[in-house]
């Protein structure tokens, strides 16, 4: 008695793309669970290319989720999208339509580096403590405050890699600021451009005060995460459940000044960040 | 002969949605003529063989056709088309008394995995059974049925055991309990695989190595069946499988760390983070010789089940996951009367089998701890304190409760106090916490966390190294026995040791030092 094959899953279809800073983050249109979609294969070549074939070559993720997060130079990168969903059986769908979608530049890629704290590599293993010994943290800072000064302390002595936040019991449910000592050479005539790299949050949120020379510059909004990067420092890792996010502020030529400037990133509320390396660039 | 026909309820049928009636169907029956094609030469049944779902007149069997266990693909190696599987189930380890053979599918859509169900068996019966497929034949498993109600055995053995870390250490547990001249049943208590990836700091087993593929987070179909592939891999969990019937709850690990009902610890939407369920589900059915319920409909199964051991024991297994209401966040939403841990038809369900129950013994299994222990638990059933009085009330209304639970990487043996603050208010049962296999490596005796448990006169053991437990059951008294293996990093060579052993007299809910 002849046993008929299942079916093969559906086409993907509504595939969407939204720009973002050195990311394309796409979604589609679930398939549901007749037949069980073992996971969603997405294939990009880089360009706008229009339809391509998708093979092992040009494969650059499978998930489960109907959803990716494509992470893709700072400088800012177009690419074409086509998603294949793979059933239960092992069985292909046909490939998706072609979607091509470009990320936004970052300054991290744009701009001309004027100090940093970190790589910015999706990693926070250059920090102190990193990347799992933030229990330390609250004894080593009994007061709350980080303080790096830019040529004399490095990331790995004084830069602890998570700045905890009023949700945090383990930190004392303290509002922790870490604070950045930096010196310009020159008259500051042009606008600069201060980047955050967060490898993950916690699933609270919350708010990061930014601060220079005084002067309130954002409350930045976090976003929840994964939770995950207080005991996990790569987010490059295949799989990895962090949830990386950007934030890049325009800081404007009359908040810096020539000589000694103190930028405070403040944690108001909510739970930790986890830091993958903070910038000021030059445009 | 009798042949072993399938009958699927209508529920049964519908729930197969995802997967396909005829699929569900065939991968417990099937015509001898369906498949009828050869599997390759070089495939076998290299995940071994298991049964479960114990009756005192059937018994699901399970196996899996692979050709490369490890494949990344997660379909082992198979071709993708379907292939017949033989079974027989004899009175006789040769197997020259059959009573009873069938068949049924090997189909890619459960890669290749088969869930017979033997039916029409004597209660009490000692059975042997095998797979065959082309020329390839399975090893030889056993299994008891249960005895039937209203007997009354003169002893029933479980072994329990837990968390199972394939990559922090071997499965010597397993190697001593499949030995145990004594066992009826295993009951698995959750995390029988992990979902982290495996790398260099996580690879405490020493003496193997694992390929790339499964250095990332487990997260497709794909991942979930290779992970459970790397799991079953390993001889001594197979030899256990073989040696004994297995029923199988499960905790976080089967999913991903700490997830909630539907809801991901790690920030992902509920409607997002349900495809990763579903297929972590199915990846669970097909791999264990569970029943026909516990196949999943999309991100939603039913593991919940129950089983009587005569009039000696009923045993309900209990899912603590998938229906409970998300962590508490304030003190005040922690003790909400209304918040759940079973979901409201699990609670009733397993309510009444407490109340109504003939059994000498009435065991629960429950994936999280039901010992009171500190309030910031909240991951079990401390964090559901309402949830847990009503259980405990219902089981102050039954006879002689014993909770086997797991989950944190300890043995630990305590008593069920209807009120955790009077000592003079009575126990109404008493709960055996299992270690885990090889979860955290080797372990070490104590830690800082035993003054959390020691600190209650209710708590009689706190241990930090790996192994497993017995339970034997007679209608006089429980004996509990906790096993600890000293090592299981370094190779699997380590000797069993009696950690603790505790009798509780029918009718006494306490634990003896025996």
């Amino acid at each position: 008695m002849p046993v008929p094959s299942s079916r093969p899953p559906a086409r993907v279809t509504g595939l969407r793309a939204e720009p973002a800073i050195a990311r394309t983050e796409l979604s589609w249109r679930s398939l549901g669970f007749d037949p069980l979609i073992d996971h969603y294969r997405v294939h990009a070549v880089p360009g706008d290319r229009g339809a391509f074939d998708p093979d092992t070559s040009n494969l650059v993720a499978k998930t489960v989720y109907p959803q990716l997060t494509h992470h893709v130079d700072p400088r800012g990168e177009t690419w074409t999208y086509r998603i294949v969903a793979v059933s239960d059986a092992g069985r292909t769908a046909r490939p998706s339509a072609a979607l091509a979608a470009s990320s936004v530049a970052s300054v991290v890629g744009t701009g001309r580096p004027v100090a940093t704290i970190g790589d910015f590599d999706a990693r926070t293993l250059e920090h102190r403590f990193a990347p799992s010994g933030y229990a330390q943290i609250p004894a080593a800072y009994p007061d709350a405050v980080f303080e790096l000064e830019q040529g004399v302390d490095s990331p790995a002595d004084a830069w602890p890699y998570l700045l905890p936040g009023p949700g945090d019991a383990w930190a004392g449910r303290k509002v922790y600021t870490a604070r950045w000592r930096l010196t310009l050479p020159g008259p500051v005539e042009a606008d600069h451009d201060l980047a955050l790299w967060l490898v993950d949050t916690t699933r609270l949120g919350g708010t990061l005060r930014v601060v220079v020379n005084g002067d309130a510059l954002a409350d930045v909004t976090l976003a929840p995460g994964a939770t995950r990067g207080s005991r996990e420092g790569d987010a490059t890792v295949p799989g990895t459940a962090l949830v990386r996010s950007y934030h890049e502020l325009p800081v404007g030529s009359g908040l810096l000044r020539e000589g000694d400037n103190v930028i405070e990133l403040v944690l108001a509320d909510g739970g930790w960040v986890a830091w993958d390396a903070v910038g000021l660039f030059a445009r | 002969m009798p042949r072993t026909t399938p009958t699927f309820s209508r529920r049964e049928v519908l729930r197969a949605g995802g997967l396909g009636a005829a699929t569900l169907a065939l991968g417990i029956s099937a015509p001898a003529t369906a498949g009828a094609a050869p599997p390759p030469s070089d495939a076998s049944f290299g995940l071994g063989v298991a049964s479960g779902s114990p009756r005192s007149d059937s018994m699901v069997m399970w196996t899996r056709l692979t050709r490369d266990p490890l494949a990344p693909d997660g379909h082992a190696g198979m071709p993708r088309r379907n292939y017949g599987v033989h079974w027989e189930v004899a009175t006789d380890p040769e197997l020259r008394h059959v009573v009873r053979r069938g068949h049924a599918l090997a189909q890619p859509e459960l890669a290749h995995a088969v869930h017979p169900k033997v039916t029409g068996l004597r209660p009490g019966t000692a059975y042997f059974y095998r797979f065959r497929s082309g020329e390839t034949t399975s090893t030889v498993g056993r299994f008891r049925t249960l005895p039937a109600a209203p007997a009354v055995p003169d002893r029933f053995t479980v072994g329990v055991v837990s968390c199972q870390a394939w990559y922090h250490g071997h499965f010597t547990a397993h190697r001593h309990l499949a030995a145990e001249p004594d066992l009826d049943l295993v009951v698995f208590g959750g995390d029988y695989v992990y979902e982290y990836g495996i790398t260099e700091a996580n690879l405490w087993r020493q003496g193997v190595s694992v390929a790339p593929e499964h250095e990332a987070e487990v997260q497709t179909l794909e991942q979930y069946r290779l992970r459970y592939a790397l799991t079953k891999s390993d001889p001594h969990l197979q030899a256990l499988h073989a040696r004994v019937p297995a029923v199988a709850i499960w905790d976080d690990h089967e999913v991903q760390n700490n997830y909630v009902g539907g809801r991901s610890a790690y920030g992902l939407p509920d409607e997002i983070f349900a495809h990763r369920v579903a297929v972590a589900y199915r990846a669970f059915y097909e791999h264990l010789p569970v029943d026909v319920e516990a196949l999943p409909d999309g991100p939603g199964s039913d593991i919940t089940t129950g089983f009587d051991v005569g009039h000696l024991a009923r045993f309900s297994l209990l899912d603590t996951r998938q229906h409970r209401d998300p962590l508490p966040t304030t003190a005040e939403e922690q003790a909400d009367p209304s918040r759940t841990m079973l979901g409201s038809a699990q609670e009733r369900w397993v309510q009444d089998r407490l109340v109504d129950s003939p059994a000498v013994w009435n065991v629960v299994a429950s994936g999280v701890v039901l010992l009171a222990v500190t309030e910031d638990r909240t991951d079990q059933w401390d964090g559901y304190p309402a949830a847990r009085a009503r259980l405990l009330d219902a089981m102050s209304r039954s006879s002689n409760v014993v909770v086997l639970s797991g989950d944190i990487h300890h043995a630990v043996a305590g008593e069920l106090r209807a009120d955790w603050g009077d000592p003079d208010a009575g126990n109404v049962g008493v709960e055996l916490v299992c270690t885990s296999v090889a979860s955290d490596g080797d372990g070490a005796p104590t830690d800082d966390y035993a003054p959390d448990w020691l600190q209650h006169d209710y708590v009689r053991l706190y241990d930090g190294r790996r192994g497993y437990l017995t339970v034997t059951l007679t209608p006089e008294e429980m004996t509990s026995t906790f096993v600890c293996v000293p090592w299981v990093e370094a190779d699997d060579t380590a000797p069993r040791e009696v950690l603790a052993r505790f009798v509780t007299p029918a009718g006494s809910p306490r634990l003896v030092e025996a």
